[in-house]
């Protein structure tokens, strides 16, 4: 029988991390790329997700267990891969690790973070606050390293966070490593970015502070996002008590995405919910198009609808606008059902942003084909190359990891054919 | 909510995408459009429920529907529209069927909407002329004299108090009998289905006619912002070149009128044309033509730079684009070629002048000529119904 070769999972969130294990657990050596500082993806930015609206570190949590305890899942954060070669395997492929700039003597006392005298966008809560060039992610991150960030962190002429480590764990001339492995299965596991809403002009093009992403609402109402949880809008950090939600923002329109993301009707109902348990006397409005719940989330959306104090309404959001004094935003719709343009006044207002696959903007290799939107087409991968979940088409966190598990097979059989 | 019987007519769902709203059915009711209007009333917004009526083949709701008229055809609705079902150009469609369907005799509404039947349709002016010119052996413009001092005279070629006016007269009584049969069964269409007694008529007339002059809502147009300028360009040449024409017209005729009375026509009554170019009418007529060269230059220049975003438009909206250039190019080369007194492109021209001038005023009524009836009519029944 020929040599059992390792897996590579690139991409470290939920379906890379489920790959990787599931591989790993069946007996194969399985390694993680992961372009950002750490592991998690998408989920660990969410507050809840379906099916169980678990928060995601129960997910998470188990996953990076089942990790610590399997010797045969090892990762690399902030790496890209460069160059992918060979065939099903046998596959050689050149990783670019970038410079984390804070070893594994880190134990995580924030001291550095206290002393770094540069503040940076906090890209984690999507701009929403700020962060240190030295900085974790938030506080379940993992690992649970610190990272010097290099695009803003002024380097050996600053230094404080240098003086501030007890455990000498920060090395600021840390250098770019080049790693090769040879491996006999690939999975593409690089998920999705949430669309450019400040391409939609019509729905205030990111300009106006009152008007959130769906992403951002999942910030906001996170225990670790940057208001502990607490639903306050951004420009004044008033309570919000009557929000509205504007599906298909970008979605299903052939002027941005052509297509429905899946998730931003449920992931609106959810965030009612957020907003109607933290405040009793609030009410959400959702203007949609259609509401899709598809198979059993129907059962979610009828709840959500026996809500008195949530109103649903079939029209779409087509001009957004800010009440300069109040830094209220005014919505304008048409009501379908009764057949009148309405305009309603709302504290904050929450765009359900779509999904764009992250090859969209991020080629993984040029032999790979692609939808005119970026997504994988499947059949265009060569022998031991699998992509999972939003690569292919916008799905939720359960149907990615669904996907990633059956490909973790797919991966094993591949690696097995080496030559 | 009571209950309504639907009558679908399918030939009106085929009707409205064989006339230029072929993007009908992509519409998936979102109500953008209805949003992003800035001319609809708030109160049962237009184009989306226009879209709903349109694609189940709802005609009698949409034909006798003042909203199709307070549409100005901005395109904003089509250039947000997430589907590309073109709400502007679909209502353009309905308005155009909705013209035919006022408009009688049918068999010239179906054609001049057809383009198939162009080639016919501008036969019967340019036959009007020639035959003249046949019977009065003019055909090879060798005999047609010319005047020692003013040169090049056109009523040399083809009269006009003995020829041409009375066939304009002619085209004109019948464009004005035909409107008014229409705008009539149009009102009283519009008054039924809206089921509301009558208003302020003279106010509402007063109010939607100063709005017409004033472009106001035009004005309110994003994506085709320079459309309200091309318009008040060909829209005040219109009204120049009429003035100058009832101008003319006093010239002519008021010498014979007062020697009819037996008065001494005043000195300043010039009679027969040409007039020459220092006079005040000529001066308006020529700023006139000027303005109509640089306007219907523009409304094609903008109809094309939009066309991405507002679509490129139908036969309908072309053939009337096309006539008014001709009209003007025409118009404009007769007096250039007079002027330089070359006869032998000086007669033609003009008779393709007079041609395209003919096929303009005749099939007013059927064609997108109609647009300032109609529209008018629709925005002053609007007003009197309180439907802003």
């Amino acid at each position: 029988m020929a040599e059992n070769k390792k897996v590579l999972i690139i991409g470290g969130g939920m379906s890379g991390l489920t790959a990787a294990i599931e591989a790993a657990e069946a007996g194969n050596n399985a390694v993680i790329v992961e372009k950002t500082p750490f592991l998690g993806g998408r989920v660990a930015q969410l507050n809840k997700y379906f099916p169980k609206l678990c928060p995601p570190n129960c997910g998470l949590e188990i996953n990076f267990k089942r990790m610590k305890n399997n010797a045969d899942v090892t990762f690399y954060t902030l790496a890209e891969v460069e160059k992918i070669s060979g065939e099903e395997g046998n596959y050689d492929v050149t990783i670019k690790v970038k410079p984390r700039y804070v070893n594994d003597k880190c134990v995580g006392c924030n001291a550095c973070s206290e002393a770094c005298p540069v503040e940076m966008p906090n890209e984690f809560n999507f701009g929403l606050d700020k962060t240190k060039a030295a900085y974790i992610a938030h506080n379940q991150a993992f690992p649970f390293t610190y990272v010097i960030d290099d695009r803003h962190c002024k380097g050996a002429s600053c230094a404080k966070c240098v003086d501030a480590c007890k455990y000498d764990a920060i090395k600021l001339d840390m250098k770019p490593e080049t790693v090769n492995l040879n491996v006999g299965a690939i999975v593409l596991a690089t998920g999705w970015d949430l669309y450019d809403t400040s391409r939609l002009d019509i729905l205030g093009a990111g300009k106006i502070q009152n008007v959130v992403t769906n992403m951002q609402m999942e910030r906001i109402a996170s225990p670790n996002g940057p208001t502990a949880g607490k639903i306050l809008r951004p420009s004044d950090g008033k309570e919000v008590k009557n929000i509205a939600f504007v599906q298909c923002a970008g979605s299903r329109d052939e002027n941005h995405l052509p297509y429905c993301s899946f998730i931003c009707c449920m992931a609106s109902l959810k965030q009612a919910t957020y907003l109607r348990e933290q405040y009793p006397d609030s009410k959400a409005q959702i203007f949609y198009i259609d509401i899709r719940t598809p198979g059993r989330y129907e059962q979610f959306y009828w709840k959500v609808k026996d809500d008195p104090n949530v109103t649903l309404t079939k029209g779409k959001v087509a001009k957004i606008t800010e009440d300069p004094s109040t830094k209220d935003v005014t919505v304008e719709a048409e009501d379908i059902i009764a057949g009148k343009k309405i305009k309603a006044k709302f504290d904050m207002v929450v765009l359900a942003a779509g999904m764009v696959p992250s090859t969209k903007n991020s080629k993984i290799s040029d032999d790979i084909s692609y939808t005119p939107d970026g997504f994988v087409v499947p059949s265009s991968l060569k022998k031991g190359i699998y992509a999972v979940g939003t690569l292919k088409s916008p799905v939720d966190v359960a149907k990615s990891v669904q996907d990633a598990t059956g490909v973790a097979i797919k991966s094993i059989q591949s690696a097995r054919r080496s030559k | 909510m009571t209950e309504q019987i639907i009558k679908p007519d399918l030939n009106f769902i085929n009707d409205v995408i064989s006339s230029g709203g072929e993007s009908l059915k992509k519409c998936f009711q979102c109500a953008t459009c209805s949003v992003v209007c800035n001319v609809t009333p708030d109160d049962k917004p237009f184009p989306r429920k226009e879209m709903l009526h349109a694609q189940w083949g709802l005609k009698d709701k949409l034909l006798s529907n003042p909203d199709i008229w307070l549409c100005h055809q901005c395109s904003d609705c089509t250039a947000y529209c997430p589907r590309g079902a073109k709400p502007g150009e679909v209502l353009g469609a309905i308005r155009k069927l909705s013209l035919q369907h006022y408009s009688s005799p049918k068999f010239l509404a179906k054609m001049a909407g057809d383009i198939k039947y162009f080639l016919l349709l501008f036969a019967a002016p340019v036959l009007i002329f020639l035959t003249y010119l046949g019977i009065t052996g003019k055909l090879d413009f060798a005999n047609v004299p010319k005047d020692p001092v003013k040169g090049i005279v056109f009523s040399k070629l083809i009269p006009t108090t003995f020829f041409i006016d009375p066939v304009f007269i002619a085209a004109a009584a019948f464009a004005v009998i035909v409107f008014a049969r229409g705008i009539i069964r149009y009102w009283n269409d519009m008054s039924r289905n809206a089921g509301t007694k009558g208003g302020n008529i003279i106010g509402a007339a007063i109010s939607a006619i100063t709005e017409i002059l004033a472009h106001r809502r035009f004005n309110k147009c994003e994506v085709t912002k320079g459309r309200s300028i091309s318009h008040i360009l060909v829209f005040y040449s219109f009204v120049g070149l009429a003035i100058t024409t009832t101008w003319a017209l006093i010239y002519l005729y008021g010498p014979i009128a007062m020697k009819f009375l037996g008065m001494e026509p005043f000195k300043w009554l010039l009679g027969e044309s040409p007039y020459p170019l220092t006079d005040p009418m000529k001066i308006l007529g020529n700023a006139s033509a000027a303005a109509l060269a640089l306007g219907i230059l523009l409304v094609i220049f903008n109809r094309i730079k939009n066309s991405a975003k507002a679509g490129i438009g139908s036969y309908y909206d072309w053939l009337f684009i096309g006539i008014v250039f001709f009209v003007m190019a025409t118009g404009i080369l007769s007096e250039v070629f007079r002027l330089m007194d070359i006869a032998g492109l000086a007669y033609p021209t003009y008779i393709a002048h007079l041609s395209f001038v003919l096929f303009l005023f005749a099939y007013a009524p059927f064609s997108k000529m109609a647009h300032m009836v109609y529209r008018a009519t629709a925005m002053i029944f609007a007003k009197q119904a309180g439907r802003e």
